[in-house]
């Protein structure tokens, strides 16, 4: 690639997408229904935040994949999840990533998180309407200007709606969704919120058999993310682990039966 | 009924490099020095949002003198290549010295070809890690590319700049003491540059992905203490 500039008239502006498009970078779309596929992503408000748990299990006919990162940090305050198509989801992380660094860097501001969130909505649109290999993201974030945390959620023709409680993606979607239904309250704590998120997760691994419970024999365990104003931070392996853990002890208590006051 | 007139093509070299001097020579200069630890660059610019050093990848900077909106077309440039060399193959594979090049030829043409050269002179900084060297590339109005060993200057005073920076830095020093000298540098015998007046970008390891940092007026102050 040459050095590439461009006159007052055709100058891209400070859109990755656009120059990318314009330089022939980005590959044309074509469909195939070979694709790894099937999640569960919830993220969780609270009162200092969100939270985001997701699965990390990857499958087409078979497990493709059991450690997959569904939830990647789209830049130091916001986080991106994805669903559906791995191949264009993980593609389109990268793109996100990308281009919020890139108008950082040409203009010296970030991009506000309302702005993050409508940016990706042609993104969406774009690829859901030419190919089959569908994806829909999930976008949250700790909002610098705000000083709160938001959740906005994308339908399949790239329509973004913004969450005040919850937002869930995935196979697994409603499974996790009703258990974030019954648990979920406006004056929830990060601890809370996270033992919500991941009970959510654990439902929808139970009872949707794309999406992967905790892994204890290959000590695989859902990723669990917090979006505050500390920004994005990930909670470590043990974490995770002994939330997924209590979880299952509590169910194996019950005899695998769900609800009460053993859930 | 047009007439052309003959002119030698050294008369035509001359008289376009004394243009771009001209220009050039009109703003102030950049000193980019190599620290222990990092890369330090330091302007002399009232302007505290017409930035002249700036981030073009995780690794490298920029910098440049002369007229604004031509280095800044050029800093754009940079970071559309970088950005793009970076998504097309990967990040590692985004290199100082490509993108110096690539910056060459394009002054390189524009004093030949264009229609005036450019007015600038840019720098290109790299940080080094385990597979690339530390670089400092300074590029001229006419494209002439050269590799910086320790310390660079941009601008029109660049020569006198240069020997009292040389003076006074004695191998790669701390941060604090290269921006002080830097600082004394631009300045000269005769004048004192007031904290705002600064503008100072770094490019050091703190652990991130990214490496540049803009100084803001109270981290330049301290460091200067």
């Amino acid at each position: 690639m040459g050095l590439p500039l461009f006159d007052a008239q055709s100058d891209p502006g400070p859109s990755f997408v656009r120059f990318a498009e314009m330089s022939g970078l980005m590959a044309p779309s074509t469909s195939s229904d070979l694709s790894a596929h099937a999640t569960t992503v919830v993220a969780v408000r609270f009162d200092a935040g969100v939270v985001m748990v997701a699965d990390r299990q990857a499958t087409s006919y078979y497990v493709a994949n059991r450690d997959v990162r569904k939830i990647e940090a789209a830049d130091r305050y916001t986080a991106l999840a994805i669903s559906g198509s791995a191949a264009r989801g993980l593609e389109f992380i990268r793109l996100a990533q990308l281009s919020f660094e890139h108008y950082e860097k040409m203009t010296d501001s970030s991009l506000s998180l309302e702005g993050k969130a409508n940016y990706l909505s042609p993104l969406i649109q774009r690829n859901n309407l030419t190919s089959t290999l569908v994806v829909l993201p999930l976008l949250a974030g700790w909002d610098l200007a705000h000083q709160t945390g938001r959740v906005f959620e994308y339908d399949g023709a790239g329509g973004c709606y913004e969450r005040q409680d919850f937002s869930v993606i995935g196979s697994g979607s409603p499974f996790a969704e009703s258990t974030l239904r019954l648990g979920f309250r406006t004056d929830m704590s990060r601890e809370d919120a996270l033992a919500l998120a991941a009970l959510a997760i654990y439902e929808a691994a139970d009872n949707d058999p794309s999406t992967g419970g905790p892994d204890f024999v290959r000590n695989i365990f859902p990723m669990m993310v917090t979006l505050t104003a500390e920004g994005f931070r990930e909670l470590d392996q043990a974490t995770a682990a002994a939330t997924f853990r209590l979880i299952n002890d509590r169910r194996a208590q019950s005899g695998g039966v769900a609800g009460g006051t053993l859930r | 009924m047009s007439n052309y007139f003959y002119v030698a093509p050294e008369q035509l070299i001359k008289d376009r490099a004394e243009f771009a001097q001209k220009g050039i020579a009109r703003g102030r200069s950049i000193i980019a020095a190599i620290h222990d630890v990092g890369v330090v660059m330091v302007a002399e610019n009232p302007s505290a949002s017409l930035y002249k050093i700036s981030e073009i990848y995780d690794r490298i900077a920029f910098a440049g003198v002369g007229k604004y909106n031509e280095f800044d077309r050029l800093r754009e440039a940079g970071i559309r290549w970088a950005d793009g060399t970076g998504y097309t193959y990967s990040r590692e594979d985004v290199d100082a010295r490509a993108l110096a090049n690539f910056y060459a030829q394009h002054l390189g043409d524009m004093f030949t070809e264009g229609q005036k050269p450019l007015e600038v002179e840019i720098l290109v900084a790299q940080l080094g890690n385990k597979f690339r060297p530390t670089k400092l590339y300074r590029i001229a109005y006419e494209g002439t590319i050269s590799d910086e060993e320790d310390f660079a200057v941009l601008g029109g005073d660049a020569e006198t700049i240069k020997k009292r920076f040389a003076d006074l830095e004695r191998g790669h020093l701390p941060l604090d003491q290269t921006l002080k000298n830097a600082v004394s540098a631009l300045a000269g015998p005769d004048r004192h540059l007031p904290v705002g007046d600064l503008e100072v970008g770094v490019l050091e390891d703190r652990g991130d992905r990214r490496t540049f940092e803009r100084l803001d007026d109270g981290q330049i102050a301290r460091l200067l203490e």
